[in-house]
């Protein structure tokens, strides 16, 4: 214990050093950050002030100096040091320039963002400084609403800086302590990376002595306890355990067909066509996908003078592709008939041809003999070139032995389960081997890695973000809120329904929530619940057509009829019911309104019924709306816009033009709801016909929503 | 535009009638006031009543008086082009009709030749013919003197004044004397008998020496003997009005010896803007005596002339003393009898209407010189005829409301000027029209009086003051319109022009007041862009030339662009290369913002093509083709797609592949033996593969894609 005395010394500059290296880091990373936006912005004001120079624009001219009473208009500056001369500039006064309203930043979009709840308080609004004493008691309520105010001091940063601080003091206490081993001695940040490893624990002495400088902090066992706790996760985080090496990469390995498409299946958006898409919280995986479309094609005409089907003996390749057939379960009992027919295939064997490189082997292979590959069919599951090598014939270099490496062997598990044994169509997209290769790792696989295969499987994984915060993603409609609820014509938000095995019936996330079964959905396509499209052959504008009537845009893979699925780069579609999934908005205006604020105009007139644009915005669920509306009141300017039951559209971050958009209760516009392909999204219509130059309104009190909920009866009836 | 005055008519209309001198004022304040309710115990209330009355009128009368003076400094509009008061208009368009291009032509020709003349060869002839003197008994003298007087006429330049001068320079040149008979009888006159004198035309000409203001002459007359009385004196009142009017007749005094009488008189041939004043014909110039001691400026005053007490001018000539003469201006050569049109040298201040009038008769008064065709009596009955209206006396009674209470009632008496912009409108509709339209601050309600005309006045409560004209007037800034760089896109404004619309016929019920509930809203309803638009992210004004530009097109706004890569940034179990490719499809995505399943295979092959170049050089291929797996799984593309995507990559791949191959063995790296083996083989096989491609193109036509082709030319060799 007479070391405590010097250590306690030491743990108090120990801890101010860091404390200050900490203060300084945080600078210096603050002055990096500051920089580079400086920098952001010098490129964007330089890219803007090219743009300008090149407009043609007469400068406006300025009132010249030489008018009238030149001597007066002279803005002097007087330096306090008699040896400075006074400075005098003319002055230049500018025209009045008529000042416009207030307007809070915002971001352009033009689809809804769904963005999580926020449950901590990221800024005390600041509505003036009168509003704020005044509501001392509208403030707490506010903070109440929250589970706590950004920047309150999280335990995040002061584990670190404990660890960095158990660590500082390691070093110090060895010196001290003669006896310790060379071990040591070593430099600091090594010295860490050692203890880690080791999982050693410092000191006693070293707690002891950090217990009585920061005696609120707890005892030294506990401060140990805390340690040894800090330390244990801190090794694995490094290493994801999940993340599979890049398939472009040297480090790829030889992992099962699952792993190698984990992320692709997890993050993609299967509404969105996007990966970790801005409006789906969370995707359903392919796994539980049918194939609706098992296009399984043998290839039966070779595709080359070497192809694995001039040398392998048919009766093989049938007697493989039916274990493979067995493997696949699924898989139709024709397929064995089918090498005898020709089929016409959409893609010619030929393409294959021209890779050269490719072709280059296979020519030498097809000069040569069999026993390469079947000997390299011999070796082991681990094709490892130092192993193969040796077992080469060396009479030419370019008969080296299918080498198998991870990427490669990965790639085939992959494209076997699309392509199963079309083994000239795999071995052209692997690239570096010739079918007869694929062919005889089919084999291989077949033969070794059929068991493997089976168990392989992963389960699905959400994949994981850096921050903590980040993941923590909105906890999507609960069933027992539509159950309770079931009565009244409420409008739910859709989620694809998954349930694997049974129908869609009353248990049916769809069916409960009143919505229909979307291409999204995992039930059969003949399912019961599933809207069937419109056949119309018109615009699709009156309640004649379905989808208009279930105030649903027409579904480009369900109406293949009424032009919705046609022209994709025009904006001429013969359906008129499908303008708010192509973004057939019209060209708006901003400027001062004639009412209040700023006001939306539009630029060319417009038809009855037309689309004029899409309210956009954040998607908020219902709770962080209500927390968000009470700051709105407040400000007495609100965005939100009822979308569903579950979901409100908050334009005030972010939005389009449409959101300048003023109340009246003899407006031109009307809003309405409308199922766009599985979302719920808001169009605004011309409730008339609208001249260009007009003002637009729409009515904020009423929401189409209850148009909706009328269908809603409506089509109830219809089903029953 | 220089300042126009509204037609000739409204000067001489000032000048003569008596009765419009109340029209100055504002009418309202001139008059007496009408207390209506007047009330003894609240006699407070009603002052403070009245108060309250007379600065609600005060502010919009201020106003108009403002707009006034401004509107004659600088007019935006001349009442004589609205329709309403077409009257004001003198000119006709007549002539339009038999228009010809030949006119433009004859009229240019002409004018030229007229100079020509003028300049060249106008002698001013005078011949006298008496000199005129009523007072005088011709039979008392006749027996001593000579009936005649000497005239001695002197041209009169008045140059420019130079800077060390005071006034301006004024040189007189005699130009002849001549022996006038006194009292002629006008049965004995003689045309050749008379006294002629020439002033010879280069006289006039500007190179004479100084630079001349004008020309004037300056007619002497003196009578020996005589000087007994000063009946002209009260005459002199007269004669100061004329030169008010003309502004051309001087008076000259000059003392002479005491035994003759001497009367001068002056009138001016060319003004300061070289005007010809003089034109053809005979004169009849009223003298005046001189004193024998000029006006000193001592004694000078100022006399109020325009109170009505003057006598008509033309009594003097009934009297004298008269100097009677003929003008001519005479060509040398031609002897031309017709004078000169008189036409502006210098049209900038000129009243056109009346010169271009044509009548010589109408030009002519205004000289104050009484022309002897038309007798001297009756000239002042004939201008009356001309300038007042045929109409009967007509009363306008402005009744002034407040608080529905008439507070105030002013009375103007033939009078048609509009009370605040001290517009004569000449007609009662054109009045009333003019005051609903111009003072609008007001409500202007008619009611008939059998006297005339009853006008409410009130104070117009909803008022709107907001600009009603084309706002691009208002909203147009400088420097966005004008480039010097070449032309540069405006916005388009629409003006209607309506031909020929329909308008009620004027009658006076239009400003009865209107009945409850009609309110009249003629607020003219301006559609289309008439406001500054302002851009959507900075809220700087949007220029005419980025209207057609939709800042808002974008589905892939910048912001957006970067979060999903950051989004997608943050995982920490995806590896580099899956997270490249998904990068770039989001991008892809959301870029042409595809909508249906049946549009993905078309979106991949898309995205292949459009993004190969950097998909091989971040070395991507097989997670690209991870990433068509996948959709595949999803059951959004087929097979083919992803044969033909991946086909579409390989040819660039394993162009860039060979290079790279090359590079290595050129190098002379010990690169591995199997590219080397592919290098010694390729141009055998390349024969080989050319043959096998010719050869399946005939089996599978759907197979000719581009893609063995490209592959031919992208051998390096």
């Amino acid at each position: 214990m007479q070391f405590i005395g010097p250590l306690c010394k030491r743990v108090k500059s120990e801890y101010m050093r860091l404390r200050q290296l900490k203060r300084f880091r945080k600078a210096e990373e603050i002055k990096a950050l500051f920089q580079s936006n400086r920098r952001k912005i010098e490129g964007r004001t330089e890219l803007l002030n090219e743009e300008w120079s090149k407009l043609r624009i007469q400068s406006i001219p300025l009132s010249t100096t030489s008018g009238s009473l030149p001597s007066k208009k002279l803005c002097m500056v007087e330096s306090g040091f008699p040896s400075f001369p006074y400075q005098a500039v003319a002055m230049r006064p500018l025209t009045t320039v008529a000042g416009i309203p207030f307007m809070y930043s915002w971001s352009p979009l033009q689809q809804n963002f769904m963005v999580e709840d926020e449950t901590f308080l990221h800024n005390i609004p600041y509505m003036g400084d009168e509003v704020l004493e005044q509501d001392e008691a509208f403030l707490e309520e506010l903070i109440d609403n929250y589970d706590g105010v950004h920047g309150d001091r999280g335990e995040a940063g002061q584990t670190c800086l404990f660890i960095q601080f158990v660590l500082g003091q390691y070093p110090f206490c060895f010196k001290s302590q003669i006896q310790d081993n060379a071990d040591f001695s070593l430099a600091f940040p090594s010295l860490g990376r050692e203890l880690s490893a080791n999982k050693k624990i410092p000191h006693d002495k070293i707690f002891t002595a950090i217990a009585s400088m920061f005696p609120y902090k707890g005892t030294m066992e506990e401060l140990k306890d805390k340690y040894k706790d800090l330390l244990e996760p801190s090794s694995p985080v490094k290493l994801p355990p999940l993340c599979t090496p890049n398939m472009d990469g040297p480090l790829a390995k030889s992992v099962q067909r699952e792993q190698s498409l984990h992320s692709f299946h997890t993050l993609f958006c299967r509404r969105c066509f996007k990966y970790d898409c801005f409006l789906h919280p969370f995707h359903a995986s392919p796994n539980v996908y049918k194939r609706k479309n098992k296009e399984i094609r043998m290839e039966t005409e070779p595709c080359g003078l070497d192809c694995f089907l001039l040398q392998v003996q048919l009766s093989e390749y049938i007697t493989i592709s039916y274990v493979f057939l067995l493997k696949f379960a699924d898989q139709n009992m024709q397929s064995s008939q089918r090498p005898r027919r020709r089929r016409r295939q959409p893609r010619p064997s030929s393409s294959c041809g021209p890779t050269p490189s490719g072709f280059c082997e296979e020519g030498k292979e097809g000069g040569s003999d069999h026993e390469t590959t079947s000997s390299s069919e011999g070796n082991s599951q681990c094709p490892s070139p130092a192993k193969l090598r040796p077992g080469e014939e060396g009479a030419e270099e370019s008969e080296s032995p299918p080498q198998w490496s991870g990427a490669e062997e990965s790639l085939f598990r992959v494209l076997h389960g699309t392509y199963y044994n079309n083994f000239c169509s795999i071995a052209r997209l692997i690239g570096t081997k010739t079918c007869r290769e694929v062919y005889e790792f089919a084999v291989k696989e077949v033969l070794i890695h059929h068991v493997p295969l089976e168990d392989g499987g992963i389960s699905p994984q959400k994949k994981k973000r850096k921050h903590s915060l980040c993941s923590e993603r909105i906890v999507l409609i609960s069933l027992s809120i539509c159950l309770t609820d079931n009565s009244s014509n409420q409008v739910y938000n859709y989620q694809p329904c998954d349930h694997p095995e049974h129908p869609c019936d009353s248990s049916c996330s769809c069916v409960m929530t009143q919505n229909f079964c979307e291409k999204f959905c995992q039930c059969d396509q003949e399912c019961q619940n599933r809207f069937p499209g419109c056949r119309c052959k018109t615009q699709c504008n009156t309640k004649q057509c379905p989808c208009y009537l279930a105030v649903r845009e027409c579904d480009p893979d369900l109406c293949m009829t009424c032009g919705a699925a046609d022209h994709w780069d025009s904006k001429q579609v013969s359906c008129k019911n499908c303008s708010i999934q192509r973004g057939l908005k019209k060209h708006l205006l901003l400027a001062p309104s004639d009412v209040a604020g700023w006001g939306t105009f539009i630029k060319e007139p417009v038809q009855k019924n037309e689309l004029i644009s899409e309210y956009c915005g954040e998607l908020i669920s219902q709770d962080e709306a209500d927390r968000r509306g009470r700051i709105y009141d407040k400000y007495m300017s609100s965005f939100l816009f009822n979308l569903n039951n579950d979901f409100v559209v908050d334009a005030t971050r972010k939005g389009n033009k449409i959101r300048f958009a003023n109340h009246s209760v003899n407006p031109n516009c009307y809003a309405k709801v409308v199922m766009v392909n599985g979302d719920h999204r808001i169009g605004i219509f011309a409730k008339r016909a609208i001249q260009r130059g007009e003002e637009l309104f729409f009515d904020y009190r009423y929401s189409q929503a209850d148009a909706l909920k009328y269908v809603g009866i409506e089509r109830e009836i219809d089903i029953v | 535009m220089a300042p126009q005055k509204h037609g000739s008519g409204g000067n001489g209309f000032y000048a003569n009638s008596g009765a419009s001198k109340a029209a100055n004022g504002g009418a309202h304040v001139s008059s007496g006031v009408v207390m209506t309710s007047v009330k003894r115990p609240k006699m407070e209330q009603v002052q403070t009543d009245h108060e309250l009355f007379l600065q609600a009128f005060e502010k919009p009368t201020q106003i108009y008086r403002f707009l006034r003076t401004r509107n004659i400094i600088a007019p935006i509009f001349l009442h004589r082009s609205l329709t309403y008061m077409s009257h004001r208009n003198s000119r006709t368009n007549s002539k339009r009709k038999c228009f010809s291009v030949n006119d433009l032509l004859f009229k240019a020709e002409k004018s030229k030749v007229d100079q020509e003349s003028h300049n060249m060869a106008s002698n001013l002839q005078l011949t006298f013919t008496g000199f005129f003197h009523k007072t005088e008994k011709p039979l008392q003298n006749s027996e001593n003197e000579e009936n005649s007087v000497s005239v001695e006429v002197l041209l009169v330049k008045v140059c420019h004044k130079k800077r060390k001068d005071v006034s301006c320079p004024v040189k007189q040149v005699p130009t002849g004397k001549k022996q006038v008979p006194l009292n002629p009888d006008s049965s004995q006159i003689k045309l050749g008998a008379f006294p002629t004198l020439i002033v010879p035309s280069q006289e006039f000409e500007p190179s004479n020496g100084h630079m001349v203001k004008s020309y004037s002459l300056l007619f002497r007359v003196s009578r020996p003997g005589g000087r007994e009385h000063n009946g002209v004196t009260t005459r002199d009142t007269s004669m100061n009005v004329m030169e008010e009017l003309s502004n051309r007749k001087k008076r000259y005094c000059s003392n002479q010896d005491d035994g003759e009488t001497i009367f001068v008189a002056q009138m001016t041939v060319f003004d300061k803007n070289r005007r010809l004043q003089l034109l053809d014909g005979e004169y009849e110039v009223s003298m005046q005596e001189i004193e024998e001691s000029p006006v000193g400026k001592k004694r000078a005053t100022w006399e109020t002339i325009l109170d009505g007490k003057w006598l008509p001018p033309f009594e003097t000539f009934s009297q004298g003393p008269t100097l009677q003469f003929t003008l001519r201006w005479t060509n040398d050569t031609a002897d031309r009898g017709t004078a000169p049109v008189a036409k502006p040298l210098a049209t900038r201040n000129s009243e056109s209407s009346t010169v271009d009038s044509g009548k010589p008769s109408n030009v002519k008064p205004p000289h104050a010189v009484a022309v002897s065709e038309s007798v001297g009596a009756d000239l002042p009955v004939r201008r009356e005829q001309t300038h007042v209206e045929p109409r009967q006396k007509l009363r306008v009674y402005y009744q002034f409301l407040y608080n529905n209470n008439a507070r105030q009632q002013t009375e103007a008496r033939d009078d048609l000027h509009c009370p605040w912009c001290t517009l004569n409108c000449r007609k009662l509709y054109s009045l009333l029209k003019h005051l609903k339209l111009s003072h609008s601050r007001f409500i202007f309600n008619y009611v008939p009086h059998p006297k005339g005309a009853r006008i409410d006045v009130s104070i117009n409560e909803c008022y709107d003051g907001s600009y009603v004209g084309n706002p691009q007037d208002i909203h147009c800034q400088p420097g966005f319109a004008f480039s010097r760089n070449g032309p540069v896109k405006r916005t388009p404004v629409t003006h209607f022009l309506v031909c020929r619309p329909k308008r009620s016929k004027p009658s006076l019920s239009e400003f009865l007041e209107p009945e409850d509930g009609e309110q009249e809203q003629q607020r003219t309803y301006i559609s289309g862009h008439n406001r500054l638009y302002f851009h959507s992210d900075s809220c700087t004004p949007l220029r005419p030339q980025e209207m057609d530009v939709d800042s808002e097109d974008e589905t892939d706004p910048a912001w957006l662009r970067e979060k999903t890569v950051m989004q997608i940034d943050e995982f920490t179990d995806v590896n580099e290369g899956e997270k490249e490719v998904m990068k770039l499809w989001n991008l892809h995505v959301m870029k042409h913002g595809f909508i249906a399943d049946n549009q993905m295979n078309q979106a991949c092959l898309l995205f292949v093509e459009q993004h190969s170049t950097t998909i091989i050089e971040k070395n991507l291929c097989r997670n690209i083709l991870l990433h068509l797996v996948s959709m595949h799984d999803f059951g959004l593309v087929n097979t083919g797609t992803i044969d033909k995507a991946m086909a579409h990559l390989k040819p660039q791949k394993d162009g860039q592949e060979q290079a790279k191959t090359q590079d290595d063995a050129d190098g002379g790296s010990s690169s591995s033996s199997f590219h080397i083996t592919t290098l010694k083989a390729q141009p055998i096989n390349f024969s080989e593969c050319r043959k096998r491609t010719a050869g399946h193109v005939t089996t599978t036509i759907q197979s000719a894609s581009s893609f063995p082709v490209t592959t031919l030319k992208a051998q390096p060799r």
